[in-house]
């Protein structure tokens, strides 16, 4: 028997887990959040009207840290993360490299705080394409596909159990409760509602991408980002009276102590944390499940010293991010047969793992422009993500395009980010450019800062078994569990659709105005490490118990009270940025549950 | 003077130590976090309450009927008594309490457990008092007394940093003399409490030895062997001169040396790769000249106010009053 009881317990506070507990509360029922990380808090949801988030370039990249782990090739490298990313040290993400090598890596790691991800998202809240809900016959019959010898795509591709009309109240709803500043107009994505709030004017950087998506006919619009403009009522949020003072470029990377970034904390859960109904419970683990005949009957966590305590939920929403989700799925099995046998019986858990294919241009601007007032982004193009693009350059699927501007806005930051474009090659570039020193220190200053422009590219990556999460079979975190092994390549066509949307950015820049000067253009598509913040797939969803993991209500298949709502359902991972996605679903399954708690 | 108690709730400490605390394994990682050094705001003033820090004293001990901590932030026979922190309505075995500092100091201070003095077992820096006695340490923002160096070893950092910033150049370091002469007598005795480092490195000595004790530890012994190293090979190169007093061009050639990994007079017994330690003084004297001042380099944000007059970039917007403009984010 489990120490405490709820109507439902939520493993994991971010945009998979909150919106969950948003909808049964609101519903009037009993509610547990577990959360690993810790509770901080902007200056409005704070006792002491104190942040923990501090506008502070130590706190998104801070000091340097030694890589301790063993039985890894890259044991004693440095590594520089966030103060909401965990010590590598104690929970480290191990990938397999392309020689062969397990290598522990930053990336794949969203946040560990209450909020999770969406404490230190740049809040780019697209949604995605109709298309990217049935690309599985959207592709049917074509014989015109690039760099698909083996016909994977035919193979792979699923259509999601629902399409973009079915899900779309849901992101209306995320929309509204979340608080989300945008432009609809130009957008391929149809909304019943336009709960956008208004956008504040552009940083006139974002000019040149203006210029450049209209020579090349791309219809634009503002890039809708989870940060308030205005009083938000549905979370009881005020704007500063100044709303230009809302712009800042520790946006990216960073909490927000004003608590303007709609982060899942301040915007749905702070919201209804005086409810009778809410508890959360930071600073708590979850080490594994156990469950009889199909029903999880305990979920077993570590309080914040360490103890080992039970809680039982009538229904149990695990949305620890798609790695974490996976690997305490995994977890769970590796000590119960029977549980590994409904969880896996198919072999399908954590296979189709998936983040994005990304990618984009860069360029150095003609004036000099104040970087430091800004959002994560400006302006963004759904061109590339129509079925004509789409279809006339042997792609797919398609994606969204849009401009970054918080990025290299603030001197360290710059300088970090030199030549150097992930989290484990941090600082490199700028380190081993010793020439950089005294006057050439000023050119490279005089030359770049405030005149760096970006343009950026999210596209589906297509599914497949091999792109998996296991278990790792010697490495283990503090509390000694197996820590998660990545395996992870692109596939050619991958490659290809990367190819294909880099090039348009490039476009984008070069048709940028006069004086633009390209500084490069690429992608990740020879670096099988790299994962974008964008953690999904490996317990994917679908219409069938023999091809997917969960039920198209996000619940496992053979269990009767086991939902998983983080990103792992996705069977393919959109043309977009996936939070808001995740958001509308997860609104959504919380809404389904109301009717079963 | 009388210690001010803050209020800081026990979700609070459980926020700042249990993750770093709570295992199975291994040993308490990044213990520099202890104790926890953190903005004060006394709920009326940017301006008043920018003088001081809020620090709390974490001590775990289940065992323990009565914890205090005793330093000298407070009345040195006097111990202030740390809470029971709960978790759920139970007692979780850690202790806490929050005391008001002022900021840019540096204070000893142990714990009494049941009457016992005990040093912090997790807070790495310690400090030994004349008659011998052992203390562990911490500082406040803006620190400027060292902790790490020596003096020689700050003289020569300092030389060594200027080769890495771009503060040499001849209008950089006018910009800076006027920047300094521009401030009024009481921020400049605010911001500026080690003058002579404020020249052409806008405090990244400071910051880098605030590092060196604290977060980046590690990195502590590179330092020391390679400042001897240096010192070394330059008396031999300069026989009768005071290396931190040659000229700039003695420490141009130091750092082209150093970049080819190629100094002669070098001993690679002691240290293997001199470029190593470049590449550790780059990081840090980038990172020291444009961090937030609080962590004690950027004196008086010289370093930003010279972005904003040569280049676009309103750093006081966003940046907490009184140091910048921002009077919605208290830091
Ligand atoms: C720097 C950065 C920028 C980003 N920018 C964007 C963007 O602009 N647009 C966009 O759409 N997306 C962006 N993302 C991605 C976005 O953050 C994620 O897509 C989103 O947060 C994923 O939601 P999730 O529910 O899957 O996981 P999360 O939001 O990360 O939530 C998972 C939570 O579960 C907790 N947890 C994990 N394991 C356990 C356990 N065992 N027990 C208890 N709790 C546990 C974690 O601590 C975490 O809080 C960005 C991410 C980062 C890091």
């Amino acid at each position: 028997m489990a120490d405490e009881t709820f109507d439902a317990v939520i493993i994991g506070s971010g945009a998979g887990g909150a919106p969950v507990a948003h909808a049964l509360v609101r519903a009037g029922k009993r509610v547990l959040v577990l959360e690993k990380g810790p509770l901080f808090h902007s200056q409005h949801t704070s006792p002491d009207g104190l942040s923990d988030f501090k506008r502070d370039e130590e706190f998104a990249t801070g000091a340097e840290k030694v890589l301790q782990v063993q039985g890894v090739a890259n044991t004693g490298v440095s590594f520089y993360s966030s103060h909401v990313e965990p010590d590598l040290n104690d929970e480290p993400h191990v990938y397999r490299d392309t020689d062969g090598q397990d290598r522990v890596t930053i990336e794949g790691y969203t946040a560990q705080v209450v909020g999770g991800g969406t404490q230190l998202y740049g809040g780019v809240s697209l949604r995605f394409a109709p298309d990217d809900f049935r690309l599985r016959s959207a592709n049917q019959g074509r014989d015109d596909l690039r760099a698909d010898p083996g016909g994977d795509v035919a193979r792979e591709a699923r259509d999601w159990p629902f399409g973009y009309d079915d899900l779309e109240p849901w992101y209306c709803r995320a929309e509204e409760l979340v608080g989300i500043n945008g432009t609809r107009d130009g957008q391929l994505k149809p909304a019943s509602v336009d709960n956008y709030q208004k956008p504040l004017e552009p940083n006139d950087i974002s000019a040149h991408v203006a210029a450049g998506m209209d020579a090349l006919g791309f219809r634009r619009y503002r890039t809708p980002l989870a940060v308030i403009t205005e009083d938000h009522a549905p979370s009881g949020r005020t704007v500063p009276t100044d709303r230009e003072s809302i712009k800042t470029a520790f946006v990216n990377r960073y909490g927000d102590p004003l608590g303007l970034k709609s982060n899942t904390w301040v915007s749905l859960l702070h919201p209804i944390s005086t409810q009778p109904g809410f508890a959360l419970r930071a600073n708590c683990v979850v080490t594994h499940l156990s469950a009889t005949n199909g029903r999880v009957t305990d979920v077993h966590y570590r309080d914040p010293l360490g103890r080992e305590r039970t809680v039982g939920g009538t229904v149990v929403v695990v949305a620890c991010s798609a790695i974490e989700s996976v690997r305490l799925l995994q977890l769970s099995a590796e000590r119960d047969a029977g549980f590994a046998d409904r969880i896996n019986g198919n072999g399908l858990l954590g296979r189709y793992f998936l983040t994005h294919c990304f990618g984009g241009a860069s360029a150095r601007v003609p004036g000099r422009h104040d970087k430091s007032r800004t959002l994560d982004s400006d302006w963004a193009t759904d061109a590339c993500a129509t079925p004509e693009f789409v279809r006339a350059n042997g792609l797919w699927a398609g994606g969204a395009i849009y401009n970054n501007t918080s990025d290299s806005a603030l001197p360290i930051s710059m300088a970090r980010t030199w030549a150097a474009n992930d989290m484990d090659t941090m600082w490199k570039g700028y380190l081993y450019d010793l020439d950089m020193r005294g006057d050439q220190f000023d050119g490279y200053l005089t030359e770049n800062f405030g005149r760096q422009l970006s343009v950026a590219f999210m596209a589906n990556q297509l599914p497949l078994p091999t792109n998996r999460i296991t278990l790792h079979p010697s490495v283990r975190d503090k509390w000694n569990r197996p820590v998660a092994h990545i395996d992870k390549g692109w596939h050619s066509h991958d490659r290809a659709v990367m190819d294909v949307l880099a090039d348009r950015c490039r476009e984008i820049l070069a048709r940028g105005g006069d004086g633009v000067q390209l500084i490069g253009f690429g992608h990740v598509g020879n670096d099988v490490r790299r994962i974008a913040n964008h953690v999904l797939g490996g317990a994917r969803f679908g219409t069938d118990p023999a091809d997917s993991v969960l039920d198209p209500d996000c619940r496992a298949w053979r269990f009767d009270n086991l939902y998983v709502t983080d990103g792992s359902f996705m069977p393919t991972s959109g043309g977009a940025n996936p939070t808001l996605t995740i958001q509308a679903n997860a609104f959504r399954v919380g809404e389904l549950l109301t009717t079963r708690v | 003077m009388p210690v001010v108690l803050i209020a800081r709730d026990d979700q609070y400490v459980l926020n700042h130590t249990t993750r770093f605390i709570a295992r199975d394994t291994g040993t308490v990682s990044e213990p520099f976090h202890l104790p926890v050094v953190d903005t004060h705001w006394d709920g009326a003033s940017a301006e008043t309450s920018y003088q001081f820090n809020d620090v709390t004293f974490v001590h775990r001990d289940d065992e323990a009927r009565e914890v205090g901590v005793v330093g000298t932030f407070g009345e040195l026979h006097t111990p202030v008594p740390l809470r029971e922190v709960r978790f759920l309505d139970e007692p979780t075995g850690l202790w806490a309490a929050t005391v008001r500092v002022g900021k840019g100091q540096v204070h000893r201070y142990r714990f009494t457990v049941d009457g016992r003095s005990v040093l912090d077992p997790v807070n790495p820096q310690r400090q030994r008092t004349d008659n011998g006695q052992e203390w562990s340490r911490f500082f406040t923002h803006g620190c400027a007394v060292p902790v790490s160096f020596d003096r020689w070893e700050l003289r020569l950092l300092e030389r060594l940093v200027t080769q890495v910033l771009p503060f040499q150049l001849a209008e950089n370091r006018r910009f800076l003399a006027d920047f300094y002469h521009k401030l009024s007598r009481s921020e400049r005795d605010r911001q500026f409490p080690l003058a002579f480092l404020m020249d052409e490195s806008v405090g990244v000595v400071n910051f880098i030895d605030k590092l060196l004790a604290r977060e980046e530890r590690h990195n502590l012994d590179d330092y020391k062997i390679c400042l001897r190293l240096i010192d070394d090979v330059l008396r031999a190169r300069f026989p009768g001169r005071e290396p931190a007093e040659l000229g700039r061009q003695a420490f141009m050639d130091l750092y082209d040396e150093l970049a080819a990994n190629q100094v002669p007079g070098w001993d690679h017994g002691r240290y293997g790769e001199p470029r190593y330690f470049l590449l550790l003084l780059r990081r840090h004297a980038m990172t020291g000249a444009f961090a937030h001042p609080k962590h004690g380099g950027n004196h008086g944000a010289a370093a930003w106010a010279y972005l904003a007059e040569r280049f676009e970039f309103d750093w006081r917007a966003a940046v907490e009053a009184p140091l910048g403009r921002n009077t919605d984010y208290r830091g």
